[in-house]
């Protein structure tokens, strides 16, 4: 009885689960093994979608630019947040005010962003080229070079998305004992060194869950390359994300983007699964 | 970090011919407030503010609602498979949206909604298309668990339903949590474009995110002074809604942060 009452205020949420996640994780299985568009009944073809993937050279180019993005990515924007994190992590007067502009990007929509810096990234009239060239530096022309544009969203994007993490390196560091730093630094230790053996240690378990968040984050690129470069120029730009989508929607395939989705699953999950067995080589625990 | 926001705002306020000078004029040399109301006037901007307000709040209600009666459940009564169906709302939350994207627009358009504001609303009621609301009967649970177990017994020995004393007690007593929950759905919606992109296809009905998006991609002739303007119409609400909550939202992450 108490049972029954219980999922009753569960039955939304239920619905949900089994409607538009565990049903389509389902769903998807099966149509990546069709060939289907909207309007017509699925089509078996058998394992047909993956090898067709699988053997083009587009496809691993795609995936090479999605590992590319994140090794761009991760690192520079864990080693961002957690630089601002230390920064704004003082209790002093006024500190407050620079967590709240740090964060302001995190708040702002990914669009309004992606729009903000196309803007600054014009190579003709650009702010940021404008800047470079003050202190002699003759810019790239960001997005239209294919070998500047996918930096260039990872910079973007690092900008938008640093406030997050330093949110979370912020708890992290408030959980760290103060009476550690004391002992160091009654034994003289300089501050470098208190960072490189109290700090980073005592960190390490947050990091560990920023590098999986972050990383999985990194490979789900979308928005970005929608409002900035639709993959261009070339491909250059083109992620997996994106890749799905324009196979579902621009080239009406539905099959074939559920086959990629499911590559997709299978890329992050081996991601996650690596950093989790190299957890133990750096990864503090108390 | 700030220097973004303040780019948009000169621009928005530039004269067109301006825009195209090198190098850039770092202060415009006559501020064109009328840009605003030129973006009001020549891009639907009015209509897609409208629609996202719409969207929004409508999505934030659904949203609040099915977490909170779950965090209830979750918080407040024993019942079989509790920390199964719990692990299994975590594990949605893992999920990529690649991976369930195709099935549900599927749905979507057997429902009949594609290119209508349902499909961007109704999903919210039962968690999101693409979040399964875990993040809300989270928050919510933890907030609930900290109300004395006392104050339930005291309204059932008066008379009080369980759904009663969960409406008319423990709701109220939950306002900051709400709160916070409903900045975070609110914002979550407001600055979505996958939801917007997948489901709906004429101009009318768009919200902010994809009517700028759109219109960020016309190319031909295009004025950045009225596109800057019209991007901080766009995230003006959403930035006063966070310097309005922010420690609501710091001690949120406090609160919920990971614990290594």
């Amino acid at each position: 009885m108490r049972s029954r009452a219980a999922y009753l205020y569960l039955l939304p949420i239920l619905i949900g689960l089994t409607v538009f996640t565990a049903g389509p994780i389902v769903a998807s299985l099966g149509l990546s093994f069709t060939q289907f568009d909207i309007g017509a009944a699925p089509k078996f073809i058998g394992t047909q979608n993956y090898s067709e993937f699988l053997n083009s050279a587009l496809f691993w180019q795609v995936a090479s630019n999605t590992i590319y993005y994140a090794l761009l990515y991760v690192p520079s924007s864990i080693a961002v947040s957690l630089g601002l994190a230390l920064l704004v992590e003082k209790r002093i007067r006024g500190i407050a005010f620079f967590r709240t502009i740090f964060f302001l990007p995190v708040v702002t929509s990914m669009v309004a962003a992606a729009i903000i810096w196309s803007w600054m990234y014009n190579s003709d009239v650009g702010l940021l080229n404008y800047l470079l060239s003050m202190i002699g530096i003759d810019g790239p022309k960001w997005l239209q070079n294919p070998h500047s544009a996918l930096p260039a969203i990872a910079i973007m994007s690092i900008w938008k998305n640093a406030g997050y993490n330093m949110m979370i390196f912020l708890a992290g560091l408030s959980n760290i004992p103060k009476d550690y730093y004391e002992a160091a630094r009654l034994d003289g230790s300089s501050a470098w060194n208190r960072f490189l053996h109290i700090t980073l240690p005592m960190l390490s378990p947050v990091t560990f869950f920023v590098l999986v968040v972050t990383t999985i984050g990194a490979f789900q690129v979308f928005e970005q390359t929608f409002v900035m470069t639709n993959g261009g120029p070339g491909v250059s730009t083109l992620t997996l994300s994106y890749y799905i989508w324009q196979t579902a929607f621009r080239f009406f395939n539905l099959g074939g983007a559920s086959a990629l989705g499911y590559l997709f699953f299978l890329l992050v999950l081996a991601v996650t699964a690596l950093q989790f067995l190299a957890r133990k080589k750096w990864v503090f625990q108390q | 970090m700030i220097a973004p926001f303040l780019w948009m705002v000169v621009t928005s306020l530039q004269a067109p011919e301006s825009l195209v000078q090198f190098p850039p004029q770092l202060i415009p040399s006559s501020p064109h407030f009328s840009n605003y109301g030129e973006a009001f006037r020549n891009m639907p901007i009015g209509t897609f503010f409208f629609n996202s307000v719409k969207i929004s709040i409508l999505g934030t209600i659904g949203e609040v609602m099915a977490a909170s009666l779950a965090a209830f459940a979750f918080a407040r009564m024993e019942f079989r498979g509790k920390r199964i169906i719990f692990g299994l709302l975590l594990a949605a939350m893992m999920i990529p949206f690649q991976v369930t994207m195709i099935p549900v627009y599927v749905i979507i358009h057997s429902l009949g909604w594609l290119d209508n504001h349902a499909s961007l609303i109704v999903p919210h009621f039962f968690g999101g298309a693409f979040a399964s609301g875990a993040f809300g009967v989270f928050l919510l649970r933890q907030f609930f668990e900290s109300v004395p177990k006392e104050l339930e017994d005291a309204s059932r020995i008066d008379g009080a339903s369980r759904f009663r004393f969960f409406a008319t007690i423990l709701l109220p007593l939950s306002k900051p949590a709400l709160a916070v929950l409903s900045l975070f759905v609110f914002m979550g919606i407001w600055n979505d474009l996958l939801t917007p992109v997948l489901f709906l296809s004429s101009e009318e009905k768009m919200p902010l995110t994809y009517g700028l998006a759109i219109l960020s991609t016309v190319q031909h002739n295009f004025r950045y002074d009225l596109l800057m303007a019209g991007t901080l119409i766009a995230i003006v609400p959403i930035i006063l809604c966070y310097i309005f909550a922010q420690r609501y939202v710091t001690q949120a992450f406090l609160r919920t942060g990971v614990k290594g």
